[in-house]
């Protein structure tokens, strides 16, 4: 039984049913994901409709079906204990139980976790629980930096400002402050189940990218790499977003990304893990992703983690997966992920997200139009539809949820070619009242990749000759009429 | 008219851009020296505006000016055309149907047909008349992407534009030519800005993404950004903008302004090589990259000959004879020790009166000992004014319309006298011939004038 309703889980759920094991596929959805519905149509499965953060609701349902194993696609119920509550139930699932999901959950645990235990990768920050400290702490001291919900609240209320001129600081430290108060207010809202309220972050800069992977609490298998685009607009332009599109080139990595960054990437997400085990006692089972960034400062750095796959980043690899789904998740539940092989197509993909107009800053427009999806005419066009917030009605009709209406994954010899594939795809997405859609066309495009290339070249410069200086995990400091100051990270 | 624009569109409420724009029109000052405005937008009490004569510090010198400018929107504009009456002052502002606000670089070329569409005592200036057909567009209800693309297609001439409306939708347009330049550049999740030039981008501390396309138009409201290609492009770029009017450090029409000038500066060595110099000066400030480039490419010492007193002064589009004098004796107090007894190659930018070079060379002769002074411009021969808005006196008063070389060269009193030659301007350019507009070099203007001038 699948739980979750986006893209991601669509995904998950095609690869599940394109196992050798011939699975019926059952799901437990908040809405009506129309591509997971079709799916357990077709293996003979059903699906239920509820609260999926209720582990009551998911437990009850997977005993109703019978089900072999419950597989957790987005983060919300596994920080309300699903996980827990199904293990007490004997029933096996991929996900991380309550404590170590705070990885994810709490961006304050997690900082503090990479600290205690000497985690490379790892940034300075400071958590409040007051806002009122955090608004003290931006006068007095914060310039450039990133300020964050300390809870996970659905990737909303981040905010990262570079403040490096003197003669903007002032409506920056506004910004700043206005914000501390906001995520306090409102991003926080509501939300009891851990102390810390807010987090400030020394801001970092730099390409991004998610490294994806499962882990049984012993062995963690990276996927291959994926660079999400989350500016809202072309070029990188507008608001953020949960994400517009993402791409991963071929022989595991990112045209940006080296082999040496990739394995030193999948060392920290490693070191994470193990660290969790160390902290909370319990073994991390599921699936765990470093959402990285290439930093001055150290190389791969971890920006945050999840306990999920990434969406839209499970889109490109899950389809290209080789290996057979339901052998990785037994191999996952019986602690023995180091005996089987994780393999993909050698290919390159290139997701790209279609949006409602009113994304992301107004969901209430973007929401209730009905869609139309050619999928036959995306098929001939090389691309495939995973349907992301779109809720299937008794008639047969979709509207959108608000976000995302669905994602087109395409796939090519290189990152440019799935992207034009990708971008042939999109005119067969539309919404039946007339209501406007978007999407980035630059997502997969030679000119972006070359713009990260250059982005990555100049950081790499810097963090190796960082290592060359032996400054790594240090910071040097000269104060004028205090002397040199030696930092750590 | 030449000016320098901009248009910030704040991606979260939070954001005050009156700053920012202010910031941005001190990196737009060049551009235009004699007033300068800004207009903002907050979602509530409609459009603030502050405009009057003047520099962009000196105009914006109390703090409450800027306070006052509520909002996370803000358009504003730098202009070289002085103007007594505050109310004609760019950013043009219309009352209605939609009051919308308009910043304007250019100069429209159908200016009597586009007239008869409105009653002729309302718009009093080009940046109005633009401003009330777009507000009139909008008020039947088009789309501003729509009403901005069938406006490219009313409008004949040359034109960048940044307007602001009282709904909080601001679009950025570039004529199907390109003469004038426009960027667009953003900052993180935050904000988007359009400008004259990407300095304006860095100065503000965001990053440049690239040029606005010829006939291209960018769209942001509190929704949505949109970006519509509505004419294919016809470049016609301006070489002068990247000859002289440019900042070094803008990019324009994915060309760097540094890397030409020191390209100029190269093949100036290279078509008119001063054997007998010993030292290579340059005229502060656009011709000191001609000047380093020169020197490196002739194997001669490059040297600093002048230093500058006050603030940065444009002299030459100065709108007096008197304002530039000041200007340039400002600009250039010669380093008597650099220049004694030396034979100098003085590299200026653009020889347009002959006045001031005539003075500088003078001054280095006879009074700073100069023993030779060879004089070579980083520009070709001006000989005709600029029809499409850039500040280039009247063809009378441009010495190379008039005289030969060598006769300019017994003028200023130098032992010789160089312009950069066309052909030796399109390849530092490295942009295709066909897409230039080198009308001021040549006589030839590419976009032509639907009314008698």
């Amino acid at each position: 039984m699948l739980v979750g309703e986006a893209a991601r889980e669509h995904a998950i759920a095609e690869a599940i049913c394109r196992s050798s094991f011939e699975p019926k596929l059952y799901a437990a959805m908040r809405l009506r994901n129309p591509g997971i519905i079709s799916l357990c149509k077709r293996t003979g499965g059903e699906y239920v409709t509820g609260k999926t953060t209720d582990p009551e609701f998911i437990v009850e349902s997977a005993k109703r079906f019978h089900v072999d194993f419950v597989f957790v696609g987005p983060e919300e119920p596994l920080f309300h204990g699903v996980a827990d509550a199904l293990e007490e139930a004997g029933i096996p699932c991929i996900g991380a139980r309550r404590a170590p999901a705070e990885l994810e959950m709490s961006k304050a645990f997690m900082r503090r976790l990479m600290w205690k235990h000497g985690i490379p990768g790892r940034l300075r920050f400071k958590a409040f629980k007051e806002v009122e400290d955090a608004v003290a702490y931006i006068r007095e001291y914060a310039e450039s930096v990133a300020l964050k919900p300390a809870r996970q609240v659905g990737g909303k209320g981040v905010k990262v400002i570079a403040d490096l001129q003197a003669y903007l600081s002032r409506e920056k430290a506004h910004v700043k402050e206005q914000h501390a108060k906001i995520i306090s207010e409102e991003h926080m809202k509501g939300y009891t189940d851990i102390e810390d309220r807010i987090l400030i972050e020394e801001k970092v800069e730099g390409p991004e990218y998610t490294l994806q992977a499962f882990t049984d609490g012993r062995t963690v298998k990276p996927f291959p790499l994926v660079q999400d685009n989350k500016n809202a607009f072309e070029m990188d332009i507008g608001p953020e977003t949960g994400g517009m599109g993402s791409i991963a080139g071929r022989g595991m990595l990112l045209p940006f990304i080296t082999l040496q960054e990739y394995r030193r990437s999948a060392e920290i997400v490693k070191a994470c893990v193990r660290a969790v085990e160390t902290e909370t006692g319990y073994k991390y089972k599921g699936v765990v992703s470093g959402q990285m960034m290439l930093t001055a400062a150290w190389g791969p750095t971890i920006i945050e983690f999840y306990c999920r796959f990434g969406d839209p980043e499970a889109v490109n690899v899950l389809p290209i997966l080789k290996s057979d789904m339901v052998e990785l998740c037994q191999a996952i539940i019986d602690e023995r992920l180091n005996k089987v092989k994780l393999e993909f197509e050698d290919v390159a993909t290139v997701v790209k997200g279609i949006a409602p107009k009113g994304y992301p800053d107004r969901r209430d427009l973007a929401k209730g139009h009905p869609v139309l999806v050619d999928e036959e005419a995306v098929k001939r066009k090389g691309g495939r539809v995973y349907y992301a917030s779109t809720d299937l009605q008794p008639d047969g009709t979709i509207l959108t949820g608000g976000s995302r209406l669905v994602e087109i994954f395409a796939k090519g010899k290189s990152i440019p070619e799935a992207g034009r594939k990708a971008e042939a795809c999109i005119p067969f997405v539309r919404l039946a009242d007339g209501w406007g859609v978007f999407y980035r066309s630059d997502i997969g495009s030679e000119i972006l990749l070359k713009r990260r290339i250059e982005q990555a070249e100049l950081v790499r410069g810097v963090y190796k000759y960082r290592f060359r200086k032996g400054l790594v995990g240090k910071t040097i400091e000269w104060i004028p009429g205090r002397g040199k100051i030696v930092l750590e990270a | 008219m030449g000016s320098g624009i901009v248009g910030i569109y704040g991606f979260s409420k939070l954001w005050k851009m009156a700053r920012f724009v202010y910031y941005a029109l001190l990196a737009l000052q060049h551009r235009g020296q004699e007033t300068c405005g800004i207009v903002t937008y907050d979602g509530k009490g409609g459009l603030y505006s502050y405009k009057a004569g003047g520099l962009v510090d000196q105009v914006f010198s109390q703090p409450e000016t800027l306070e006052n400018l509520k909002g996370w929107v803000g358009i504003g504009c730098v202009t070289t055309v002085a103007e007594k009456d505050s109310s004609l002052i760019q950013p043009a502002i219309v009352e209605g149907p939609i009051r919308t606000a308009l910043c304007f670089d250019g100069k429209l070329l159908n200016l009597k047909s586009l007239r008869r569409k409105v009653s002729p005592l309302e718009p009093r200036t080009e940046a109005e008349l633009l401003a009330l057909l777009f507000s009139r567009k909008l008020d039947v209800g088009l789309h501003p992407v729509e009403a901005a693309s069938q406006l490219m297609g009313e409008v004949k001439g040359v034109y960048s534009l940044v307007a602001l409306t009282e709904r909080g939708e601001m679009v950025a347009v570039r004529d199907p030519h390109g003469v004038k330049p426009l960027a667009i550049g953003s900052f993180g999740f935050d904000y988007g800005v359009v400008a004259s030039e990407s300095c304006v981008i860095d100065v503000i501390g965001a990053d440049f993404k690239s040029d606005v396309q010829p006939g291209e138009i960018y769209y942001f409201d509190e929704y949505s950004i949109e970006r519509r290609q509505a004419v294919k492009p016809k470049p016609k770029y301006c070489a002068f903008e990247h000859v002289y009017l440019a900042r070094p450090d803008s990019i324009v029409n994915e060309v760097p302004i540094y890397n030409t000038r020191i390209n100029i500066g190269k093949i100036l060595a290279e078509e008119h090589l001063a054997e007998n110099a010993d030292l290579v000066l340059g005229v502060p400030e656009t011709a000191i990259p001609f000047a380093i480039a020169y020197a490196q490419k002739a194997g001669k010492p490059f040297g600093l000959g002048f230093v500058q007193t006050g603030r940065r002064i444009r002299s030459a589009i100065k709108p007096t004879q008197f304002e530039r004098l000041v200007g340039v004796q400002l600009k250039l107090n010669p380093i008597k020790s650099a220049i004694s007894g030396r034979r100098i190659v003085l590299v200026d930018d653009s020889v347009v009166r002959g006045t001031t070079t005539k003075n500088t060379v003078n001054l280095m002769r006879n009074k700073m000992g100069a023993r030779e002074v060879h004089v070579r411009v980083g520009s070709p021969r001006i000989v005709t004014p600029c029809p499409y808005g850039t500040e280039v006196p009247e063809k009378d008063e441009l010495i190379a319309a008039h005289l030969s070389p060598g006769e300019v060269s017994k003028v200023v009193g130098a032992d010789s006298f160089h312009w950069l030659s066309i052909k030796g301007l399109v390849k530092a350019l490295g942009i295709p011939r066909k897409n230039l507009c080198l009308g001021c070099f040549t006589g030839k203007y590419p976009i032509p004038f639907e009314d008698e001038k």
